[in-house]
């Protein structure tokens, strides 16, 4: 198991914002967190993360309880691609991925050869050799995006922490952004948390043939669980999001199911 | 992956002209000011040779070389912590007096010469309120459960502010005809008065210069935001002290033997950037090496264009102002795209 979560509950400043969470990733799967805005979702990436260390419960990578790891230790089990990103010096791409390789390289963070090496093969993985040597900022918000997740991919670590990835690309690059993911869990065996506020996302996964979970939060602190397309019916989204919607079948030429969901309006 | 170390190390031929630079400008300061000196008789003094004149030899040696080494160490000192600020901070605009360090070096200053009758007070309790000023700001900006960079900047500004009126007190109870002036020239920096008798600075300066050096991957990833730097494997607790520690030696060490000196510590670090890029790793030595030889030419310039000495505070504010104007024109002060 990659990650499992036990029992989780957090509070800040006694308002609870996570009670009695539990989830599992097992290798090459990927979980979907969903719920509306304020249900939760950011706070338990934030405990993965190691952010908020003051919850109850028990959080584990890899078998390891992840609240005694130093930073370097849990950086080298769970990374990161943060859903914003304030740019300040333009650091060339290739210098923003070689940061993901400080966990590794020792108390001053200097990269040696291998270091070197793994973060050019992340830029390759990802597709962005391209624009390798420009300034990330003069890259539109999609392109900065690869570069994040190729800066996450030469952390090397088994777990992947997504915050609402796409949620400033446009429909191609979302769908592209996708595809990627897709290819990193399939091939890569690479395991998945994200959150996002995009329900085809669990959906496509599930078409897709990945082993998929999506975990769905509400602000009353009810967890569902299951498998997409079992989860993401129109009795819960009025249930946990308020709006009228129906989920359809659609059979691509290649002979997926992909399911879609048509909103047909909010219940006030 | 040869090809790979060399694109991202600096390369031998860079590496020789950071270190040619400062040296070649300590030694070209040797030659020039009141009591001009030949080559012959430059490099016979520092050979201590007994074929020329003492006059000459005490010039160079005495006079010159300390103070030549010392504006070096200065300019180093400032524009290095100027450019690991700018980091920390992920802020383009700050500079090494950011945490209020000049205003609590100034208020030691005048504690010095008002109570003290200056001396070697004003080197101590500079360098003392320097860094009780740096702590102060330090633990202003960290009083906020949010820890963010820019409460930090906050802080160093309040606390600056808070200096700055002391000083103002300082001013108004000091001998108007004795104390009043030496505060003034305190203010816009000198190295005049520089004997080996002040290089015990010089120890804060190396030591503080060694640590940002040392974590100067470190300030690529701060310069990220603390989240992601934490998301990356950095303590960002441990790793801010250590560079602001390192920054704030330099800087109080600085102030403490030159007085203030403004510009050097935001200017120098942007003309490293366009020269070299912006990566700390290449950026914090090519900062030394730039800070270090500008600062000798403009105490050279300082001591040799006029008659008597014109401060070099002055002087490189004369000179960083035009630039950094033209800076923010060509950037369009967009550093954050």
């Amino acid at each position: 198991m990659i990650l499992q979560i036990d029992n989780l509950s957090f509070s800040y400043d006694k308002t609870p914002l996570l009670s009695g969470l539990s989830l599992s990733a097992e290798k090459g799967e990927i979980v979907c967190l969903l719920g509306p805005n304020g249900s939760g979702k950011t706070t338990l990436l934030d405990c993965v993360l190691g952010f908020h260390r003051n919850y109850t419960g028990n959080i584990s990578v890899c078998g390891k309880d992840i609240l005694p790891l130093s930073r370097p230790e849990l950086a080298k089990l769970v990374s990161y691609v943060p859903q914003l990103h304030t740019p300040t010096f333009p650091y060339t791409v290739r210098e923003i991925v070689l940061m993901g390789r400080t966990a590794q390289s020792g108390l001053l963070g200097a990269p040696d050869k291998e270091d070197y090496e793994i973060c050019d093969s992340a830029i390759v993985r990802i597709g962005i050799e391209e624009f390798a040597e420009r300034p990330y900022t003069e890259l539109s918000g999609g392109e900065r995006k690869l570069v994040m997740l190729a800066r996450a991919l030469a952390q090397q670590a088994p777990l992947i922490v997504l915050d609402e990835p796409t949620s400033s690309l446009d429909f191609k690059n979302e769908l592209l952004f996708l595809e990627i993911i897709t290819d990193l869990v399939r091939n890569d065996g690479i395991t998945v948390l994200m959150a996002t506020h995009a329900l085809q996302h669990p959906l496509y996964f599930e078409s897709e043939g990945i082993p998929s979970e999506a975990v769905m939060l509400s602000r009353g602190r009810e967890v569902r669980s299951g498998k997409p397309g079992e989860l993401i019916t129109p009795e819960t989204l009025l249930e946990v999001y308020g709006v009228r919607a129906a989920v359809h079948e659609t059979l691509s030429e290649e002979g997926k199911t992909v399911r879609t969901i048509a909103v047909l309006g909010s219940d006030s | 992956m040869q090809k790979t170390q060399i694109r991202d190390n600096l390369s031998l031929t860079v590496k020789a002209l950071l270190l040619i630079l400062p040296l070649l400008a300590v030694f070209v300061s040797l030659f020039f000011g009141r009591y001009h000196l030949s080559l012959s008789e430059v490099v016979l003094s520092i050979l201590r040779s007994a074929d020329v004149s003492v006059a000459s030899r005490v010039t160079v040696l005495q006079l010159r070389l300390p103070r030549a080494i010392a504006s070096a160490f200065v300019g180093a000192s400032l524009a290095v912590s100027g450019a690991a600020f700018q980091s920390v901070f992920r802020n383009p605009l700050v500079n090494s007096g950011i945490l209020g360090v000049s205003n609590g070096a100034g208020f030691g200053a005048c504690i010095a010469i008002v109570f003290f009758g200056g001396g070697v007070y004003t080197y101590f309790f500079s360098f003392v309120f320097a860094v009780a000023a740096v702590l102060l700001s330090y633990f202003a900006g960290r009083i906020s459960r949010v820890t963010t960079s820019i409460t930090m900047i906050l802080g160093g500004v309040i606390v600056g502010a808070f200096f700055s009126a002391l000083v103002s007190i300082m001013k108004y109870v000091a001998d108007p005809y004795s104390q009043l002036p030496s505060i003034t020239f305190w203010f816009m920096g000198s190295f005049a008065s520089v004997n080996y008798s002040h290089f015990y600075a010089l120890i804060p300066m190396g030591l503080g210069m060694l640590l940002v050096f040392l974590s100067r991957w470190k300030l690529n990833v701060l310069s990220m935001g603390e989240r992601e730097a934490a998301s990356l494997g950095v303590d960002v607790r441990r790793a801010q002290i250590m560079i602001i520690g390192g920054a704030t030696l330099c800087t109080a060490a600085a102030v403490c033997i030159s007085g203030t000196i403004g510009w050097v510590g935001l200017v120098i670090p942007h003309i490293g950037r366009m020269i070299i890029g912006n990566s700390n790793q290449k950026l914090i030595p090519v900062s030394i090496s730039l800070g270090a030889g500008f600062m000798v030419i403009m105490d050279l310039l300082s001591r040799t264009l006029t008659g008597s000495e014109i401060p070099i505070g002055i002087l490189c504010a004369l000179i960083g102002t035009p630039f950094f104007v033209y800076l923010l024109k060509k950037t369009k002060g967009g550093f954050t795209a």
